[in-house]
This record gives structure tokens, sequence and C-alpha cells, in this order.
């Protein structure tokens, strides 16, 4: 291996937030021509790692050790590509744009036809089929995985010679993911560098030359991936390995008494109506997955439950007694009794605060808690989500995706609640992270004896902790309250 | 970003300690002497009527500086609550009540504004402070609701009220504290218009007497000797500009935000 020498590579890199390291002694050789794998929890720093070859550094960070990368000639995939992409522009002017500095030493009369050619073999590298009528498009008329390949299509014609892609299949469905690793695959075939950050084992196993096993910022191991399933040296590595698995089902303790019944409901976006939803009962201790591709109506139905929808028509009942529909006009015993846990969780909470102090706030305003109370309440439960004190003292900026999901978590257990609502609350989120969350959940319900679960997910592996699903499709139940197994396994 | 800071404090501080201790510090009227001589014993000349610019100068800058400070924060003191209101509501008739009378406001020409009411009521300084924060309210009120409306749409203000959050904590310890940079920003753009329009007020001779020492007066009736005199024009005038700026240069610097360090 030695023989070839790399294309990039770190060397002891250090990067420092406020005195938390985030990442600490990595080291990194970029072959041309193979796939390096970080994988690790959320917060582990294989984003950190991923952008140093960028040589992009969060704000205020301080950062030691030698980075080596060619200049300019490393592309980055991000996880929301659309975020990356001009939407007023069409797909062929984004990548002329880029092509348009490559072809200036060209003579003016022959530029029109090399640009011409040089994004036709980007855009057929980054297989991006149908090429003619993709140049015309949008970027909001484009899938998910036609915007990762167009901006990959970006990176290759200014030459890149080593691609970084960010999670490149979180939230992809099992065929698009399949077309993913086979793209990724070809890439390192013509003799690009690929260095993926995900937590997505199978796409790792399938893809990588090379895994380095992160978390808290250090590499834990590293090794080429049949070793390392087949003997993993680490004991992070097996239990990260051994995560895969889904969670324990949560069966419901009785069929006869009910939480939560909604009568007939249809929700509406302005004139449009985007869910109809001819009833729904919810017993207690029970766990309910709602599935169904996105713009299905599932986050809607949450909402309308929680009081955050409330243009709708139907009648939520809570132990017999109709909800009000804003939750603006629900007491505090309503509001306690339903919560919701946001899917985004780093927007749902308040950047300025520490995050304790928002976690206790629930305690504090729903159940009348006093203050101090309040603070080593919101303490016990965060640290039994695995959140240490010194860490949630801080402010949300210094906290991962995953550490946030689980404070939100926290905060919203603190009603607590007899319904609890989760909207998409692990999507994004690593496999280990996620069968902690889940764990979490189904030990609650099973101690908590009248907690329900309302579980809105597009992943199998969630779902699967559930009893009962209800698929939605347009806004409407397709499949309704089918016993869970039988859906998952259909789909 | 300290030299920032440090250059906006200095051009901004002049003016202001010139306006707010100038009239401890001028001595009395003194005997009058021939209009726009330089020397003398007086060290920036004498005005249009013969007094002393420096002496001018020193009583001129309280009326304008105090008047425009007083009518900028009374202009946020009722546009704030206005506008986080209404962007916080759901109720589209109670935004309407509070948005709609100030959109008639915004469609009348401010100057005519203050010209008018001063045709029939001739506002004191305390008057014209009040006239000027009626003509900021409805664009203040609108970039405080726009911005408002923004962060009142955040999952983070729909999980304060899932947690039963006071309106208060909501409104002003979250969205309040969201529109910082941006009422910053529009503070400094809008003094300078505030100043702009009080100098322009009382060159037009409302609010103050015709003779008045105050440096937007000075500026008027002394343009007639500028090329005589130019002191007792380019002083005031300086003063003016030199505070409009250095508010700006404050607001600029309290804006920047941290960099990233770098250790190599």
């Amino acid at each position: 291996m030695d023989a070839v020498t790399a294309v990039a590579e770190i060397k002891n890199l250090r990067v420092e937030i406020d005195g938390r390291a985030i990442v600490d002694g990595v080291d990194l050789r970029v072959l041309p021509g193979t796939v390096t794998a970080l994988v690790g929890a959320s917060g582990s720093g294989k984003t950190t790692t991923g952008l140093a070859l960028l040589g992009e550094y969060p704000a205020g960070a301080l950062v030691s050790g030698d980075v080596r990368a060619p200049d300019g000639l490393v592309g980055y995939v991000p996880q929301h590509p659309a975020a990356v992409l001009n939407p007023a522009r069409r797909v062929g002017a984004l990548l002329r744009d880029v092509a348009r500095a490559q072809v200036r030493h060209l003579p003016r009369r022959e530029r029109r036809t090399a640009l011409r050619e040089r994004v036709l073999r980007a855009l057929a590298l980054a297989r991006l089929p149908d090429a003619e009528t993709m140049l015309r498009r949008y970027p909001h008329q484009l899938s998910g995985g036609q915007q990762q390949r167009v901006v990959l299509a970006q990176a290759l014609l200014l030459g890149a010679e080593v691609v970084v892609a960010d999670e490149p299949t979180t939230g992809q469905d099992p065929s698009t993911k399949r077309g993913i690793v086979e793209q990724f695959a070809a890439l390192a075939r013509e003799g690009i560098a690929v260095v993926l950050l995900s937590h997505d084992l199978d796409v790792v196993r399938a893809l990588a030359d090379e895994v380095l096993v992160m978390r808290d910022g250090h590499v834990v191991e590293s090794a080429p991936p049949e070793r390392l399933w087949r003997a993993p040296r680490h004991p992070w590595t097996a239990e990260l390995l051994a995560s895969g698995s889904g969670a324990t089902r949560v069966e419901p303790v009785s069929e006869g008494a009910t939480t939560l019944e909604v009568g007939p409901l249809t929700a509406r976006h302005g004139r449009t109506a985007v869910l109809r939803l001819p009833g729904l009962t919810l017993h207690p201790g029970a766990c309910l997955a709602v599935v169904g591709r996105s713009g299905s109506g599932k986050t809607t139905l949450g909402r309308c439950l929680a009081g955050l929808h409330r243009h709708h028509d139907g009648e939520v009942l809570l132990d017999g007694v109709p909800l009000p529909r804003s939750l603006r006009d629900r007491t505090r015993q309503q509001l306690a009794a339903v919560q919701y846990v946001f899917q985004d969780a780093r927007a749902a909470f308040d950047e300025h605060r520490p995050v304790l102090h928002q976690v206790a706030r629930t305690a504090v305003r729903l159940r009348g808690a006093a203050e101090p109370d309040a603070l080593a309440e919101a303490l016990t439960t965060l640290a039994a989500l695995g959140l240490a004190e010194d860490l949630v003292r801080r402010r949300p900026g210094a906290l991962s995706g995953g550490e946030l999901q689980r404070a939100a978590l926290a905060r919203a257990l603190l009603a607590r609640p007899r319904v609890l609502i989760c909207d998409e609350i692990t999507s994004g989120l690593d496999t280990v992270t996620r069968k902690g969350i889940l764990d979490t959940l189904a030990a609650l319900v099973r101690d908590r004896g009248d907690l329900s679960l309302v579980l809105i997910t597009h992943d199998p592996a969630t779902a699967a902790l559930a009893g009962r699903v209800v698929v939605l499709d347009a806004g409407e139940p397709v499949e309704e309250e089918a016993p869970a197994r039988r859906v998952m396994t259909g789909a | 970003m300290k030299s920032r800071f440090a250059l906006g404090a200095v051009v901004a501080g002049v003016p202001l300690a010139l306006a707010l201790v100038g009239p401890w510090v001028a001595g009395g009227p003194g005997p009058r002497a021939a209009s726009f001589t330089l020397g003398g014993g007086h060290p920036l000349g004498t005005d249009f009527v013969g007094r002393d610019v420096w002496d001018q100068v020193l009583l001129g800058g309280r009326s304008v500086v105090l008047v425009a400070l007083a009518a900028t924060a009374v202009a946020y003191l009722v546009a704030f609550p206005l506008g986080v209101v209404s962007a916080l509501t759901h109720r589209a008739w109670l935004e309407e009540l509070l948005m709609r009378p100030l959109d008639v406001l915004l469609a009348v020409p401010s100057l005519l504004m203050i010209l008018l009411v001063a045709a029939v009521l001739t506002p004191g300084a305390a008057g014209l402070a009040l006239l000027v924060a009626l003509v900021n309210i409805p664009d203040a009120a609108r970039i405080v609701r726009a911005a408002a409306a923004e962060a009142a749409s955040r999952p983070a203000v729909e999980a304060l009220r899932m947690q039963g959050e006071t309106w208060w904590r909501t409104a002003v310890g979250y969205v309040g504290r969201c529109l910082t940079r941006t009422l910053v920003a529009d503070a400094g753009v809008r003094l300078t218009g505030v100043l702009y329009l009080v100098a322009t007020a009382a060159f037009l001779g409302v609010g103050v007497e015709p003779d008045a020492a105050d440096w937007a007066v000075m500026v008027d009736r002394n343009r007639t000797g500028l090329f005589v005199q130019p002191w007792a024009v380019v002083v005031p005038a300086l003063l003016i500009v030199a505070l409009t700026m250095g508010v700006n240069l404050l607001a600029d610097a309290g804006l920047e935000k941290r960099r990233r360090t770098w250790t190599p």
C-alpha cells in the first residue's frame, strides 16, 4: 500500500471548540482509486475530519496538525445537496458555470464544443442518465439522488481528485441506495479517491477499501471491512457493528382502555386537503408507527394531534374529552399529556440558552415544579439518556445532532406525557444512537405503562418497534392499523 | 474588529460629547462682533449675527442629538411590541388591526407630515421628537414584524409553546433575541435617517427658533457667508456627519461575528 502515494493526507489533526476537542489525533491517508470510509456515532468527528480535507473548519475552532490535500481539487457532496445548488438556475447553467473556467485557454470558437463535451462527460461519470433532459431542469425538479449526482458532476468538472461524500445514503430508499453505492464504486474505478462519511454500515461494507472507526474524535480502529466485520479488535467497533439489528417490539398492554381517539379528520394546507383519516385509536402502552413517503401527510397527522396544525375539521379526544385544535388554547394538563418531539432537533432549541435550562422549563411550566427541582430532574432524565452534565450545560451549538435529539426527548419526557409523538427522530442518526434511542423508548413504554407512542418514520428499523402501523399514501391510509410485521416485510 | 470599534467610538464620541457636555462648558453670551469675521479672539470666527461660532457649536448640539436619539428610541419602543405581537399572533384580524393603520401613515411623505403638523401646532423640541418618531414607526414596525415572523415560524417557537412557555419569554426571550442583529443594523441606518429629518426640520424652522443655537440651524443661516467664513457651516455639518458615521461604524462592529482563529 505504501508504494502508492497518497493523494491527500491528514496527520495528527486536532480541532477544538470552546475547550472541547471534537477531533483529536486523527491520521488519514487517502489513496487514489480507493474508498476510505469514516464511521462512528453522530458527534464522533466524522464530518469535521472530512471537511478538514477541504480546508474548512467550524467557526471559532482551534486547529492543529497537518492537512495536505490537492489545492482546489477536493470535491464535497453534502448531506443535503439541494442546499448547494442555486434554485433559480437550470442544471445545465450550473454545470457550464463551473466548466467555463476550464476552457478559458482554448480559442474562442472551440470553447462552446469543448464546454459541452466536458459537461456531458462529467454527467456520464456521475452516472446521470438522460443528460439532455437533465440539463434543462431546475434543481427542485430533481430527486435527492439526482441532485447529489449534479453536485458530484460539478466536483468532477473541476477535476477533483478526492471526493468527500457526507452521508450520501441517509434518508434514501433501498433501491436508490444501491444506485449510490454503484455510483461511488464507479468513481473509484476511475482513479478518484472517495472519502465516505457514513453511519450506514451496509453501504460502508459494500464500498469501502479501508474503514476508520471513530469515537469521541479519536480513530479507535482502522482496517479493511472484511477484517473489521470478521474480527473487530476494539469493543466499540463490535458494539457498532452489532447495533444494526432491530429493537425490541412494544406490544400494547391492554386493548380495552383508550388514551387518544381521533374521529374522522380532514387536514388542510390552505385549500388543499393533505390528510383524510377515517379515525384512529391509541391504547395506553401501545406504540403506533405512521409510515409513508415524504408528502404522504404523516407529519401533518402528528402535528394535528399535538395541536401544531389547527386547520383540520376532526376531533381529537383525550380520555373522551375533546382537545382544543390549537395548542395555544390547551390547558397545562392537556399540553403535558400530548408531547411532540421535532424532527429537526437543532432548530427546535433556542441557540442562545444552555440546553439544560431549556429542558428543565418543561417541568417548571407544565408541572409547576420549583426551579432547582426541575433542574435536578432534568439532569437525571438527561443522564439516563446518556447526556453528561458538563455537556448539557452548554448551548445547543456545542452538541451534535444525535445529542440534541436525546435532549429534545428529555424535554418532552419531563412533562410526563401520556402520548408522545416522535417525528422522524431517528432519521439522520447513526445505528448506535438510533438503537439507543429506540431502546430507551421501548423501556419507557414498558416502565410507565400508560405512555403511548406515535412514531412517524420512514425507517423500517424504527417502525419495527411499533405494535401497529398505519401506512399513509397521498394523505389517505392505505393499510389501516395492520400488524407491523406484514407491512414492513411487504414494503 | 477592535480597531473598527475604536474608530466608531471616537468618531461618534466627539460630536456626542460636544453635544451633551457643550452647554455647560460654553461661556455666557459674549459681546457681539461683526458678522462673518475670522480671528479676533474667536477661534472659529463669528456667525451671521456676530456670535462666537465655537460657543454656538458647544450650545447647538444638544437639541439635535437628543431629539434624534429620543425619536429613534420612541420609534422602536412602539414598533417593537407592534411588530412582535402581529408576528406571533395567529389571529389575522389582530394583525390587520395593528399593521394596516401604519400602512396609511407610511403612504404620507414624512417631511410633508412634519411640516403640516408644525403649521398647525408649532411643536417644541419634545413635540418634534414625537413627530419624527411617529413617521418612523411604520417602517420600523414592518422590519420588526418581518424579522419576527421568520423567527416565530421556527420549530423552536413551537417547542416553547409545547412547553407551555409564557408569552413574554417566547416573544422577548426568544423571538426578540433573534431580532437583535437585524434591529442593531436597522437602528444604525434609522438614526441616520432621523438625524437627517431632525436637521431638515430645524433647517426649515420647525421646532426651533430661527436664530437658535442648533447645528442644523447654523448650517442653514451661515450658508450666506460660506465663502467668507466657512467654519460656521463646515464645523456643525462635519459634526452631524461624524455622529451618523460613527454610530453606523459602532453598529457594524457590534455585528461583526467572531472569526475562527487559526494556530498552525
